[in-house]
C-alpha cells in the first residue's frame, strides 16, 4: 500500500466516524469496507480478475455465513439489509464501466454489467438456499472449512496456481502460455480464509452462537485490517462494533501517536533498510561475508518495521473507528529465546494457529498417556510451525522455514526443560549472571531467527543454500 | 476456597511444570506473558484444571488474555464452577 493510499484510508476513517454517528456507523463501515476491497485490489494480468476476486471474497463471506445461520435468520431485516448493501455496492461499482472513472475505485474497467448482475444474483441465491435448506451441522460447517482450505491450496501452490491461471485465461480468451502463479493475486485471501475458518469452527463448537451477516461481513473485510491483520476474533470484534470507544481528545491523541509511529516505521525505517536488505537479486552479487551479514540484519529489521508498522497503522485507524484491535508485535527481537520470540511475533496469527491447531492436537495427544512428552512436543511444535510456513505459501522455502522454527522450538524446549532448574539455582547464588544469560540469549536468538529469514526472503532452496555458504565461507 | 484452588494450582506448577519444588509462585505473578509457562505446558494446565476442578478451558482460551496469573485462573475456575 502506498503512503497516499494509507493517508486516504485515515481520512476516510475520520470522515466516516464524524459523519455517521450511532447506528449509521455500522452500515457505513460495511459499505466503506466493500469499496475498500475493490479499491485496494491491484490490477492483474488476467482480464477482469481485479473485479472478480473482491466479488468472490464477498461471495465466500456470504456462503460461509449462510452455513452458520439458522433458517429464521433469513427473515431478519438486519441480515437482508447487510446482503443488499454489500451486493448493491458491487453493482454500483460495476456501473463505473460506463463512466471514465476506471483506476479510481477499481484497478481496471469493470466487467459487463449483466455479468456482474448475474454473478451477484447467483451469490445471493446460493446463500439463501444454504440458509434455507442446510442446518449448521458439524458436517456442513466442516465442508465449509475444507472448501476454504482447497481454495487456499489452489492459490498458494505455485504449480496449481499456474494451472488455475491457465483455466481462467482460456475462459477470458487470453494467451494460456503466459500463465504464471502470480496471476492469482487475490488480495487479502489468507486473512479472509483464517477469519472465516474461525467463525465456522467456533460455530461448530458452540463458542459462537447466532451471527449477524452484517457483523461477519464487517469483521471479515474490515478495511483497516483487510490487507495485513491483525487477525481479530469475532467475539472481541463485535463488542467494539456494538459499543465503540468514544472518539474524544485522548482517543484521537492515542490514535495519532500510533499512526505516526506506524508511518515512521513503515516508510522511513523499513523502506530505507529495504535499500540494503537481502533479496534474490542482490545476494548473488555480494562476495563479502561481512556485508552479507549486515544485509541479513537489515532484512530482519526491515521485515519487522514493515509488518509492525502496518499493524500500528491498522490499530491507529481502528481506534479512529472505535475499535481497540489486538496487538500483533511486542518487541520480538528483544526476547531471550525462540519460544518467547514466537509469543511476541505476529501474535494474532500464532494465537490463531495455537487455538485451532496446536492446542487441540496437543490436547488429543496428551490424553493418550502412553506417548512420552518429548515426542508429543516434537510432533506438535514441528507441525504447528509447518502450518505457519504453509500459510505464507506452499513452496519448498516456506516449508523449510517452518521446519527451521519447528525444530528450533523443540530444541529450545528440551534445552530449557533440562537447564531451567539448574539455571534457577545458579542465578539465586549469582544474580548478575541472569543479565548475562539473558543478553546472550537475545543475541543468539536474533542470529537464529535472521538465518531463518534467508529461507523466507529467497525464492529457492538453491539460492538460500548458496547464501548460507557465503555467510559461513563454505565454498 | 480461592486460596485452596491457588495452593493446588501452585503446587502443580512448581512440581510438575517448572520442576522446581522450591520455587515460590506469587498469586499475581505473570505466568504466560512472562514465558514462565510455555504453550505446551499450558495445555497440560488446562487438562489438570479439567481433571481436578471439573471446569473446561477451551483451546482458544489458552492465552494471556483469558488468564495470566494464578489469581485470574482461580477466578475463572470459580466463575465456571458457579455457572
Amino acid at each position: 500500500m502506498s503512503l497516499l493510499n494509507i493517508l486516504i484510508l485515515i481520512a476516510a476513517a475520520l470522515a466516516l466516524r464524524l459523519l455517521f454517528p450511532g447506528k449509521l456507523r455500522r452500515w457505513a463501515l460495511l459499505v466503506s469496507s466493500v469499496l475498500a476491497i475493490f479499491w485496494l485490489q491491484p490490477s492483474l494480468p488476467i482480464r477482469q480478475m481485479d473485479f472478480w476476486f473482491p466479488t468472490a471474497t464477498l461471495g465466500l463471506v456470504l456462503a460461509s455465513w449462510a452455513l452458520t445461520a439458522e433458517k429464521e435468520q433469513l427473515k431478519a431485516r438486519q441480515n437482508q439489509l447487510a446482503a443488499a448493501l454489500a451486493l448493491g455496492t458491487v453493482l454500483l461499482l460495476a456501473l463505473l464501466r460506463f463512466v471514465s472513472l476506471q483506476g479510481v475505485l477499481t484497478a481496471s474497467r469493470p466487467p459487463q454489467f449483466s455479468s456482474v448482475l448475474i454473478a451477484l444474483l447467483v451469490i445471493a441465491l446460493l446463500a439463501a438456499l444454504l440458509v434455507r435448506f442446510l442446518q449448521p451441522t458439524r458436517p456442513a460447517l466442516t465442508a465449509g472449512v475444507l472448501l476454504i482450505l482447497v481454495i487456499f491450496v489452489l492459490l498458494k501452490t505455485p504449480a496449481l496456481a499456474s494451472l488455475s491461471s491457465t483455466g481462467l485465461r482460456s475462459l477470458m480468451g487470453q494467451d494460456k502460455s503466459l500463465a504464471l502463479p502470480s496471476d492469482l493475486g487475490w488480495l487479502g485471501f489468507s486473512y479472509v480464509a483464517f477469519r472465516l475458518i474461525h467463525t465456522l469452527i467456533d460455530r461448530m463448537n458452540g463458542r459462537l452462537k447466532e451471527m449477524g451477516l452484517d457483523e461477519v461481513l464487517i469483521y471479515t473485510i474490515f478495511f483497516p485490517t483487510f490487507l495485513a491483520g491483525p487477525l481479530d476474533r469475532l467475539q472481541r470484534f463485535r463488542k467494539d462494533l456494538n459499543d465503540p470507544q468514544p472518539l474524544d481528545a485522548e482517543e484521537l491523541r492515542t490514535s495519532g501517536t500510533r499512526l505516526a509511529a506506524g508511518l515512521f516505521r513503515k516508510f522511513i525505517l523499513a523502506d530505507t533498510l529495504a535499500l540494503v536488505a537481502i533479496i534474490a537479486a542482490n545476494v548473488t552479487q555480494v562476495r563479502s561475508a561481512g556485508w552479507l551479514w549486515l544485509m541479513l540484519a537489515a532484512y530482519s529489521f526491515q521485515l519487522y518495521f514493515d509488518f509492525a508498522g502496518y499493524s500500528d497503522i491498522a490499530i491507529g485507524v481502528g481506534r479512529l473507528l472505535g475499535f481497540t484491535l489486538p496487538e500483533n508485535f511486542n518487541h520480538p527481537y528483544r526476547q531471550p529465546n525462540l519460544t518467547q520470540f514466537w509469543n511476541n511475533w505476529h501474535m494474532t496469527l500464532t494465537q490463531w494457529v495455537r487455538g485451532y491447531f496446536f492446542n487441540p492436537v496437543t490436547r488429543a495427544l496428551r490424553k493418550n498417556k502412553k506417548l512420552p512428552a518429548p515426542l508429543v512436543i516434537f510432533i506438535t511444535q514441528v507441525s504447528t510451525m509447518l502450518v505457519i510456513g504453509l500459510w505464507h505459501g506452499i513452496t519448498p522455502n516456506f516449508i523449510i522455514w517452518g521446519l527451521w522454527h519447528g525444530l528450533g522450538l523443540f530444541i529450545h524446549n528440551r534445552w530449557s526443560s533440562y537447564t531451567s532448574p539448574k539455571r534457577a539455582a545458579l542465578v539465586t547464588k549469582r544474580p548478575a549472571l541472569d543479565k548475562v544469560l539473558h543478553l546472550s540469549g537475545v543475541a543468539f536468538n536474533f542470529v537464529f531467527v535472521s538465518l531463518g529469514w534467508i529461507w523466507f526472503a529467497l525464492p529457492t532452496p538453491a539460492l538460500a543454500l548458496e547464501t548460507f555458504g557465503k555467510l559461513f565461507r563454505i565454498a | 476456597m480461592k486460596s485452596e484452588i491457588i495452593k493446588k494450582l501452585e503446587a502443580y506448577l512448581r512440581e510438575e511444570v517448572l520442576q522446581q519444588p522450591e520455587r515460590e509462585i506469587k498469586a499475581d505473578e505473570a505466568l504466560i506473558s512472562s514465558g514462565l509457562i510455555d504453550s505446551f505446558s499450558l495445555v497440560d494446565v488446562a487438562l489438570f484444571v479439567e481433571d481436578n476442578f471439573d471446569v473446561h478451558i477451551d483451546d482458544t482460551e489458552l492465552n494471556a488474555d483469558s488468564f495470566d496469573t494464578l489469581n485470574q485462573l482461580a477466578d475463572l475456575i470459580i466463575e465456571r464452577q458457579d455457572a
